[in-house]
Formats: structure tokens, sequence, C-alpha cells
């Protein structure tokens, strides 16, 4: 990773790439993105934003229709997915049925023809590095999904690609097994340092395994940035949405601001704002209870402007629905959205 | 006659069998038809011109089912027990095989006018007649001719020998029939003298050998062995063949259609049919059978079958009918001098392990059948 | 108890469809394999029961016999090999190349000579290779010598081969559609070329297809007689033919049966081998 780092050479380049389906409504409409060496990068986005296709660019299993890929300063447009180094995790594992665990991890050797000795010794470390070892003569099928997955993974990863691309690879999952996988990927990521480019629609999943983040919505890209600045600065409404909960107000010049809910507290009604401080004055429409902390919606009747707070559960007891409260936030916390 | 000797011959080691027959199990009369008839026979021996006719006559319904071969007849007439039918057409190599396997019953001639009629040497030939009983009513006869598209012959061919020459690879049609080992014997019996073939149908173990080794390189000449008549009559119109062994039958429908055949008889002689009406030993419709019998033996659907098919009326009467349907007919099919023209014909009959000499190491019919699978292969 | 009960209804309910099977099914194989011990009296055509191998001494010791059998066996699997091969392309483009309106359209002009008769079929290939048929007017109209295919083992190869196309396709087809997408991506994906994802991949999945349709093609095939009776010539002799011949036409059941049950067991292998590589794992 340390040579690409000194050539200066971006692990992914993309510039202008466009793509549309059936002569129809386009599913990409130009997206420009630079992913660097040994970076986790996720794509972020509702279904059909264009995340998958994108990575389906850069893994060669689909053209653009315009613009350009280029992994490692090289450009690999027109380039068949062979011709590329690229690893792939598929969303449904794509394992081959008819082969052992043993040589579906061995398959890419294979093809490139390492004998069969380094075959079969490389691919039970990668097995071993996903706990899968023991069952190597087992077929896919005779696996559950969660071992599915890790065969995939080591699969990807025993070629010692210089990217891999993850398409939801844990969009099968349990929750529990999910939380699992997203840290033993994480670590597999920082200990061998392969760049990971990871397309998720979980924003939650993004924000804790990513290095960096790129937020697509309907075929564009709306913002690329570590999760703290797609957090505390998103460049859109979209992004204020899609990234954790929020509230979002009409500020003064038809300029709307933003609010994390864990930036409101409540006090009651009639309360007097220091100068550092802003308020929306109005009745608790909703509360829900969600154990450490309690949401509380609260609405001004005059404008319809609403805002969430998130507040100790401990400082929520009095609360009550349809109580006149007062929500309270630092002038500085508010966060004017660009247009 | 030899044919005789054999049935002897045959009927003394199977007279249990035959015992049953006595002239008190005969009908006495002939009773009002039953309304229905099942008939097996060869193509073309129950034809609309006199089925249509019978049946306006007697009220009894015609079913009819067609055979190609002889073994085809037998397996036929005792599918199901024999109940299957009530007249069949046999030819002298079925009939004896339907007589000795109870297939057939005993006929009354008593009751068949026709039978006065007939030529002397049909009243009671060896083939459907043992011990003096009648097991069928001789029908009609003809030869196995050799027939050829005359587009394919400038020269007429006389011998057989055009049947075994390779410039007609893949131009010719043989019958699928075991009793077609005869026919080669027949020609053997012409060319290697040696071999001593003197009956075609009583071949020892050397003598068949010889016939299947020209028969085996027959068949890399043969473009098909014809099943039933219209399968040849078929491969003559396609053009596929040009020569091949027929029944006068197809010769006309070929002619009838406009494909320009001839025929002959050969030099070395023709294997041939002559074939007896026989009852089932389990008819249903007895009285119809015997009704059937008469108005196929009259003079004219005797004529009528003869012109048709293409051979000899066993009925004497039938020569003026002939000439009455088609003018020079007796003539030309044998029907005014029919006893030496019958002797001229090898007629199709059983083969059996006692030779006509009174040896006993000629082949059997199972014996040829085995035979004819290895020519064919 | 209720389980119990459950069982009885079970049994109940699956009684009559085996019971008959069992009866007239295997009965008659039992019949088969017990008639083949039998002989046949040439004279009266009655079957004498009395034990004997003589039939299958004949079938051994007769080269005809082992000549007869190798043809089946050996036009089965060549028509088997070929419809394989004709299958495959067709199979690929309907399977994965084309739209589900022209996939139906492809399946349907497939599936259409289905419900012709099959002896319709057979005749009028005997039109199309016959001396003055179709193929040869073309010919001589091209300038080209004429045929005579007519009547020969290269016409039953090819009409075999026609008839028996359908059933090598339709399993392929759906055996090429179960393959998911994603298997190709990820070959492509670990370096293998088309052509190597096709060896390694695709060919490997579409066996079970290729043992289901050849079910047809070569076990059909091996117990077919209509068709060299139609379109064979002096040499097309077929297994079941001579069968046939010894059942309708000599009226020996006894050693046909002997015959067939050559034929039942090498059917019965090839079902154990189709088996073995898929042909019946649900579509």
């Amino acid at each position: 990773m340390q040579d690409n780092a000194t050539t200066g050479a971006m692990a992914v380049g993309l510039s202008g790439l466009t793509k549309s389906y059936d002569r129809g409504r386009p599913v990409l409409k130009g997206i420009d993105l630079e992913i660097c060496p040994g970076e986790f990068f996720t794509m972020l986005g509702p279904s059909g934003s264009g995340k998958t296709t994108t990575l389906r660019l850069i893994g060669g299993f689909e053209l653009p229709d315009a613009g350009q890929v280029t992994l490692l300063g090289r450009d690999v447009t027109r380039l068949p997915p062979y011709q590329r180094d690229v690893n792939t995790m598929f969303q449904d594992y794509a394992l081959f049925p008819h082969m052992s665990l043993r040589d579906n991890v061995a398959y890419g050797m294979k093809i490139r023809g390492v004998g069969a000795a380094e075959r079969t010794e490389r691919a039970q470390q990668a097995l071993d590095m996903v706990h899968l070892d023991a069952v190597s003569d087992r077929r896919p099928s005779q696996l559950s999904g969660g071992q599915r997955q890790r065969v995939a993974l080591a699969r990807a990863l025993v070629n010692k690609p210089k990217l891999i691309l993850l398409d939801e690879p844990l969009g099968a999952l349990d929750l529990k097994l999910r939380r699992e996988m997203q840290v033993e990927l994480k670590r597999i990521q920082k200990q061998t340092g392969i760049t990971f480019v990871y397309v998720t629609h979980d924003q939650e999943e993004a924000l804790s395994m990513s290095d960096r983040i790129a937020v697509f919505s309907e075929g564009v890209i709306e913002q690329v940035g570590t999760p703290q600045e797609l957090y505390e600065r998103p460049a859109s409404r979209f992004v204020a949405r899609f990234i954790g909960s929020s509230s979002i107000l009409g500020g003064e010049h038809g300029c709307a601001i933003l609010l994390r809910p864990e930036d409101v507290r409540m006090e009651p009604h009639g309360y007097t704002p220091t100068p550092d401080e802003d308020i929306l004055p109005g009745v608790v429409e909703e509360i829900a209870y969600l154990g450490p902390v309690t949401r509380c919606q609260v609405q001004r009747m005059e404008t319809g402007a609403c805002v969430t707070a998130m507040v100790p559960s401990r400082t929520a007891r009095t609360l009550q629905e349809g109580m006149a409260v007062v929500a309270v936030w630092a002038k500085d916390v508010a966060y004017p959205l660009p247009r | 006659m030899k044919g005789f000797t054999t049935a002897l011959l045959m009927a003394s080691c199977c007279t249990a069998l035959v015992a049953q027959a006595h002239a008190a199990d005969l009908p006495g009369a002939i009773g009002k038809g039953e309304g229905d008839l099942n008939v097996v026979a060869w193509e073309g021996y129950a034809d609309d011109a006199w089925v249509k006719p019978f049946e306006q006559q007697t009220g009894c319904k015609v079913h009819r089912k067609y055979v190609g071969s002889s073994d085809e007849m037998v397996a036929l007439t005792r599918m199901g027990g024999g109940k299957g039918f009530d007249v069949v057409s046999a030819s002298g190599d079925a009939a004896l095989r339907l007589i000795f396997g109870h297939n057939v019953q005993p006929v009354n001639m008593s009751l068949i006018p026709a039978y006065d009629d007939l030529m002397p040497e049909l009243r009671e030939p060896s083939f459907n007649t043992v011990k003096g009983v009648h097991y069928g009513v001789s029908y009609e006869w003809g030869p196995n001719i050799l027939m050829w598209n005359t587009k394919a012959f400038s020269v007429a061919p006389t011998s057989w020998a055009v049947l075994y020459d390779k410039a007609h690879a893949g131009a010719i049609t043989v019958p699928d029939n075991p009793i077609q080992i005869a026919d080669a014997a027949l020609y053997l019996a012409h060319v290697k003298p040696e071999l001593g073939i003197t009956d075609p149908y009583e071949l020892t173990q050397p003598q068949m050998d010889a016939v299947v080794a020209l028969l085996k390189d027959q068949r890399a000449l043969v473009k098909k062995y014809w099943a039933l008549a219209s399968d040849e009559v078929d491969l003559f119109k396609s053009g596929d063949a040009q020569v091949g062994s027929a029944w006068p039958y197809q010769a006309n429908t070929l002619r009838a259609a406009g494909v320009p055949v001839q025929d002959t008889i050969p030099t070395e002689g023709a294997t041939g049919w002559a074939d007896s009406w026989m009852i089932s030993a389990h008819a249903e419709h007895p009285n119809c059978a015997y009704l059937w019998i008469n108005h196929v033996m009259t003079p004219k659907v005797q004529a009528q079958q003869a012109l048709s098919f293409g051979e000899t009326p066993g009925n004497t009467k039938a020569c003026a009918e002939m000439d009455a349907q088609q003018p020079g007919s007796c003539k030309q099919y044998h029907a005014n001098a029919s006893s030496a023209y019958f002797a001229t014909i090898k007629f199709w009959k059983t083969p059996m392990k006692a030779c006509g000499n009174g040896q006993n190491t000629c082949l059997d019919y199972s014996a040829w059948q085995r035979a004819w699978q290895q020519v064919k292969q | 108890m209720t389980g119990g009960r459950k069982l009885l209804g079970h049994v109940a309910l699956l009684l009559p469809p085996f019971g008959w099977l069992t009866l007239f099914y295997l009965g008659s194989l039992f019949i088969l394999l017990l008639s083949a011990f039998w002989q046949v009296d040439p004279m009266s055509g009655d079957v004498v029961h009395d034990w004997t191998l003589d039939n299958f001494r004949l079938l051994v010791s007769d080269a005809t016999y082992r000549i007869v059998a190798q043809r089946t066996i050996g036009i089965a699997a060549l028509v088997t090999v070929t419809d394989i091969l004709l299958a495959w392309p067709l199979a690929y483009v309907i399977a994965r190349k084309v739209g589900p309106r022209l996939k139906l359209t492809l399946l349907v002009l497939v599936a259409l000579p289905l419900w012709s008769s099959m002896l319709a079929r057979i005749y009028a290939w005997r039109l199309i290779l016959g001396h003055d048929g179709v193929l040869n007017w073309f010919l001589r109209a091209a300038g080209l010598p004429g045929q005579s295919f007519a009547f020969t083992n290269v016409a039953l190869w090819l009409v075999f081969s026609y008839l028996w196309l359908p059933f090598m396709l339709m399993p392929l087809v759906s055996a090429l559609e179960r393959i998911p997408a994603s298997l190709l991506d990820a070959a492509g994906d670990m370096g293998a070329t088309p052509w190597q994802t096709f060896r390694t991949v695709i060919f490997p999945l579409a066996i079970p297809g290729m043992a289901a349709g050849s079910v047809f093609t070569f076990a059909v095939t091996l117990g077919e007689y209509v068709t060299p009776m139609l379109v064979g010539g002096a040499g097309s002799e077929f297994i079941g033919n001579v069968v046939y011949a010894n059942v309708g036409v000599s009226g020996n059941v006894p050693f046909a049966a002997a015959f067939s049950m050559v034929l039942l067991v090498v059917i019965g292998a090839y079902m154990l081998v189709a088996r073995r590589f898929g042909a019946f794992e649900g579509a």
C-alpha cells in the first residue's frame, strides 16, 4: 500500500460516469469520485440511488455510457472484469455450488495457474482466517448464511487484491451476526491494508465502519466525507435526513438550519434563553421512551415548525404529551444547511 | 407330392394335436349371419369391390386387418387366444402352423359349392388338408416376381441375379420375411448346383450357410427390406428403389399410379404362394365365415381378386369372368392352363426338420427366422 | 395417537397408486424376467414352460445380436452427443441472451413440433431425404450431386437427433436459467476469461440439465423401434425391432423377453449414471 501512496495514484478514480438501462431512466447522472489506497470507503444510499451500479462499473461487470474508471492510475474503463485487479464479495455471495469451499476459495488461483499444492495451502489459510478451515471439504449448500458469507470473504481475500468491492455483504444476516461481522470486516481491512469499497443502505453500518462515505441519491453523489463531516456538516437536506435523525428549521432569509436531537434540551414553559441560545416554544407532540434516552417532539402551533429532542430519560420523567414546553439549543450547534 | 409326404410325417408326429378333427364336429348347414366378420388377410384381399356387396347381401359387417408376411399373419391370429378373428387368408407356409397350433377349425366342404370347381391340385393340397381333413378352402395363387423401374433398365432383366448385382447397390428392395431365404436358395440352386439344393424350403446347415452368405452380401446392396406391400410401392414411387422382389399386386398398383415398372418371372423360376381361407377355431361368427368363403369363391369375386392382385384363381370357372372383366386376362394369368403353370412355382411352405428325402437334417422354421435375423443384422 | 392415525391415513392414501404400480408394473416386469427363461414351440407357437438358458445362450453366441445391440447403443450415444452440441448454442441464447418475449416465442417454436404427430414428422423426413425428395431437389437445383441418405443409419441418426432435440433443449435451458448471473460475475471477477467461465462454471452447472435431456436422447432412443422401421434401411435394426419381430411376427415372446432384459439392464445402468449427474434433481 505504501508504494501506491508514494506514486500518488488513487485506488479508484471515477470521472463523469453515466449509465442508463433500456434507453430509459438514467441510473447514474455523472459520478466523480476518488478513493484513496488503504481506505475503507462506503457508498451509501437508498435502493435505486446508483451505488450498486457504480460498484459494478468499478468491477467491470457493466460498462458506463460515458466517463472513465481508473484503478491505481490505470484506465480500465473498457476492460472486462478478468483484466482488473479487483475482487468482489457479492450480495448473494455467488459461491460455486458445484465446488467444495476449498475449491471455491482456490478458484482464482487455479485460473491463474497457481500450482495445486500452493493453491490448497493458501485456500486453507484463508479459510482458517474466517474460522472455516475444519469444513473446507463441504459444499456451500451445507453451510449457514453466515458461514457462506465468510467463505465469500475468504475467496475475495485469498488473491490479495489491491481492492475489494463489497456489495451489501451483510444484508442477509440477522442483527447480532451483522454486528459481529462489521467488527470482523473492519479488523481484516485494517490488518490487510486492502482498499475496501463497501456498498450499503444502512447508515449506522456506514458510520461505524467507514473511513469515508459517499452518499448517493438518484444517480448523483450528494456528498463525500468522513462520517463526522457527513453527520455534523451535511451538504444537503437529503444527506441530513438520510444520516442520523435531525430537525430542519426554516432560518432567516429562507436559509434552513439543521438541529441534531442530542443538541436540543427541554425547558419548562416560560423559559428565558441566554444570548447564546435559540428556542422554540411549543407543545409536546410525541414522547418515545428508548431506554437511556427519551425522544420528544415539540411543535409550535402557530408555524407548524417542529423540533426533535433526545434527552436523558431521567430528566424526561415530568414530560407529558400536550404539555407546553420550550425546546432550547446553543446557537453554535445550529448548522445552516447549504442551499 | 413331396409336400404330402412332409405333411404325413408331421401328421404322424402330431396326431395327438389334430385328433380332435371329427366329421361330427362340422357344422351341417350355414345359419343366419351373426352380423360381424373379423378378417385377417393379405393386403388387397378384402377389397371394397367385393366386401361391400357381401355386407349388403349377408348383413355381416367386415372388419379387416391386413398383414405383410406369413409370420405376422400367424402372430396376429394367435393373439388373444385366437378369438380376435373369424377368417384368415393363410398362405401355405402359415396354414400348417395354424393347423398344428389349433388356431383353425375343419371346414365342411359340402357347404362350399365352389369346391367342386377348384382345380384338382387345390382340392386337398398338403398345406390345408391333413389326414383327409380339410382345414381351409384354397383361394388363389401366384408367383413372387422380379419388378423394376424401366427408367433404370434399358434391357429388361431376366434373372434374379440383378438382385445380387453390385451395379444396383442402394436401389434394391426385397421383402422383410424369413421365407425370402427360399428365393435366394432357388437362385443358388441354379448358379451353384454343387450345393445340391433340390427344394428351396428344405435346406441343410451347409446349404443354409451358403444362402445366408449370399444374402449377407446382398444386404449391402439393399436400400430397404419392405414389410408391407405399400412400403415397396412408396420406395418405387420415391425412386429410392428401382428393382426388387415383389408381388404382382405392387406392379399393378404402381402402374396404376403412373410409375413405369415392368415385371417378370425370371428364368430360374419363382417362389410363390397358394392361399387358403381358414376359419378360426374360436370363431365367434362361423356363419358369416362360411358365407364369406362362399362369396369370395364365386367366379366373379375370384376374377376380381385375380385381376386386382395379379394372381391366378383357384376356381376354374373364373376364366370366362376374367375375360369379361378384362379381355385376355384369363390367358395372361394362366387361368386357362393352370395345371402346367402351377407346377413351375415353388409354393411357400413351412420349413421343417424333416427333409423330403426322409432325412431329418433340414433346418426348421425357427432356424430360418434366426438366419433371417443374421442376414438383416 | 394422532400421529399413528395420521400415518395410517398416509398409508391408506398411498396404497392404491403403489399397489397398482407394484401389481402391474413390477408384476409384468417379473413375468418378462420369467418368460426369458422359457421357450416357444416353433410349430404350434405355444410357450413351453421348461426352464432353459437357451435364449441367453443364443444372444451371446450369435454375433447378430451383439451387432444389433452395439448399433442401438452406438446410435443412441451419437444422437445424445449430437443433440447436446445442437442444443447448447440455442439453449444458451434462449436462457441468457434474449428478453422475456423473444424467449417465450423461441420456446414455443421449439415446442411446436411436439404438438404434431411423431409419425407425421418421421414421414416428413422420408419426403425430405428420399431419392426424389426435397433435399435432392435443392441439391440438384444448385448443381450439386444428390445424396442417398434415405433408409440408412445416417437418416436414422438425423431423424432421431431431430425428434429428441427439444427434449435436450428444454432441460438445458432450465439448467442454464437457474445459474445465478452473480456466479458468472464472480468467475470473471477472479480472473476467468469468458471461455474459462464457461468451462469451469457454466458447463459443470448445466450437467444435470444435459443428464436429464439425455434420458430422452439416449434412453428413449435405445428403446425405439418405430423410427428404425420407417427411416432405417438394411442394417438399421434396433434391439426394439428384433423384440418387435419376435413378439409381433415370430411369436417368440421368450426370446423377445430375453433381449428386452438386455435393454432393461442397459437403460437401468444408464439411469443410475444419469442420476449420479443430477438428472432427476428438482427443476
